[in-house]
């Protein structure tokens, strides 16, 4: 499958402080990729050198096939669209006129604007002022405004970051549906969950440097010890370990009809964040 | 490089309707109109007066609102929005700076019609301020990028508006200490020359060297701003 996205040997060095320590990564036409890391690992600092808002010190990063020094053209503008916690509104006009401003800049038709506020849930409030909006309801007209163009590329900065769990799953829930239509996702987070439900692959980053790369699965089954968890009828959890010891008290719980149900013990992605680098996730 | 009238009108209306709810900064253009009134009721007016509200005007209205824009759209996040749309930098800039002139036109006609100042030459004199006025958004601009909140922007605003509103007043000094002769260069001084050969009847021969200094003027705040702006999209 053809990359969006190449990363070659990237470094990024501020003042004498390190952000960036040689990135490698691909990120393939139509999949939504997870860069997963705390705060200050460099994510923030990756989508800015990808969408030509800042130069690396050294290495190679290519989108659509072209370098990002080169990126800084309408042309990718067009194709790419950007949303971070940090983006913002005009407070003092509607989410109508906020949209609108985007559709003539954009150059796309008014009535994609009815389509983006729907797919946020925000048909019935255009005529709303922004600054009475809450948090949520911003970040799904920030959302709506970065889908106002149907870009073939999406850099999603900590998008849910300060949502409520049901404002996330809107959000996740449009995301979904935009990569199902094969939207390429680019998605920073520290949130393990966002990334567990959303990601075909993560990258783990910390410190500057990815200490890990694969799909979610193949990570939480490499990182399992193969240890099942048993609930028993009494209403007692116990873990038991993999292998034959484990198999035996598995048997005898079994032959004595005490089971109510069995789950292997597959590490989530934070519990394997932690063990590879020892920081949490935070 | 692109350009797109859709999209600079686009940059315009917005500001309009954003400004015409933001009295803050909307509300400075009643200083250079009560200036007006004030010496038009107390003084037999001249030039010199005449020239002074009209500079006050570009320093205050032009310079200030263009800062303030600016500033506010760093400081709530939307100038990057818009630096990451297809729209360029001369396109958002040409699209902000249309709102500050607009208002700037409005406050100099109502100005001239209160302190009754017809020049000898209109057409001149338009070409005049409308160079200098391409100084005053050049240097709103660039303080506007430098500030990072409106407020900040008010008062990083303040020895704009003192040099170049009420800067014939240190001409004074210039007759004193010769060493401040420099100042007789300034955009505001150049401009009340140029206003007093207008009125004496002189023609384009005698007026092109100062129609050249505003304009020198002009091209140095829009090199030097399109720099920092540069600077701040990559960071």
């Amino acid at each position: 499958m053809e990359n969006i996205i190449e990363v070659k040997n990237l470094a990024k060095v501020f003042g004498n402080q390190s952000a960036l320590e040689d990135v490698n990564f691909q990120v393939k036409k139509g999949e939504t990729f997870g860069f997963l890391g705390p705060s200050g690992s460099g994510k923030t600092t990756t989508i800015k050198i990808l969408t030509g808002q800042l130069l690396q010190t050294s290495g190679d990063a290519e989108v659509f096939g072209v370098k990002n020094t080169a990126l800084n053209t309408a042309a990718y503008r067009k194709r790419i669209g950007v949303l971070s916690d940090n983006s913002g509104l005009y407070q003092r006009l509607s989410i109508e006129e906020n949209l609108k401003l985007y559709c003539d800049l954009y150059d796309v038709p008014r009535k994609r604007m009815e389509e983006v506020l729907d797919l946020v849930n925000l048909s019935g409030e255009r005529k709303k002022v922004v600054s009475k909006l809450s948090k949520g309801m911003t970040q799904r007209v920030l959302l709506a405004r970065t889908l106002l163009h149907e870009p073939d590329l999406l850099f999603l900065d900590e998008p849910t970051s300060a949502l409520d769990p049901a404002n996330s799953k809107q959000i996740h829930d449009g995301l979904r549906l935009l990569n199902e239509k094969g939207t390429t996702i680019f998605l920073t987070t520290h949130d393990m969950s966002e990334a567990e439900t959303l990601c075909n692959r993560v990258a783990f980053l910390n410190k500057g440097k990815i200490q890990l790369l694969d799909e979610p699965k193949t990570l939480r089954r490499q990182f399992a010890d193969g240890s099942v968890r048993l609930e028993l009828k009494n209403g007692q959890i116990i873990s038991l370990p993999g292998g034959a010891e484990g198999a035996d008290e598995v048997y005898k719980y079994m032959s004595n009809n005490e089971i109510v149900s069995i789950h292997s013990n597959e590490p989530t992605l934070g519990d394997i964040f932690v063990e590879i680098t020892g920081r949490e996730l935070v | 490089m692109t350009f797109s009238w859709k999209r600079i009108y686009a940059i315009f209306n917005k500001d309009l309707k954003d400004l015409s709810k933001n009295l803050f900064v909307s509300s400075i253009i009643v200083l250079p109109i009560l200036m007006a009134f004030l010496y038009g009721g107390m003084y037999d007016m001249n030039l010199e007066l005449h020239y002074m509200v009209i500079n006050l005007t570009l320093a205050s209205v032009t310079a200030f609102i263009q800062c303030a824009v600016i500033a506010e759209e760093k400081e709530k996040h939307t100038l990057r929005g818009l630096m990451l749309s297809p729209a360029s930098l001369t396109e958002i800039l040409t699209g902000k700076s249309l709102v500050t002139l607009f208002l700037t036109a409005i406050t100099l006609v109502l100005c001239s019609m209160i302190m009754d100042y017809e020049p000898a030459s209109l057409g001149m004199v338009a070409i005049a301020l409308i160079i200098s006025m391409l100084f005053y958004i050049g240097i709103g601009t660039l303080l506007g990028l430098l500030s990072r909140t409106v407020v900040e922007a008010s008062v990083i605003i303040l020895p704009v508006i003192f040099l170049f509103g009420f800067g014939s007043l240190l001409m004074v000094l210039v007759d004193k200490y010769p060493a401040l002769s420099f100042i007789e260069y300034l955009p505001n001084i150049q401009l009340v020359e140029f206003a007093y050969k207008v009125e004496e009847g002189l023609g384009f021969g005698d007026l092109w060297s100062h129609l050249a200094i505003l304009l020198a003027w002009a091209v140095v705040s829009f090199i030097v701003t399109a720099f920092v702006y540069k600077k701040r999209e990559l960071d």
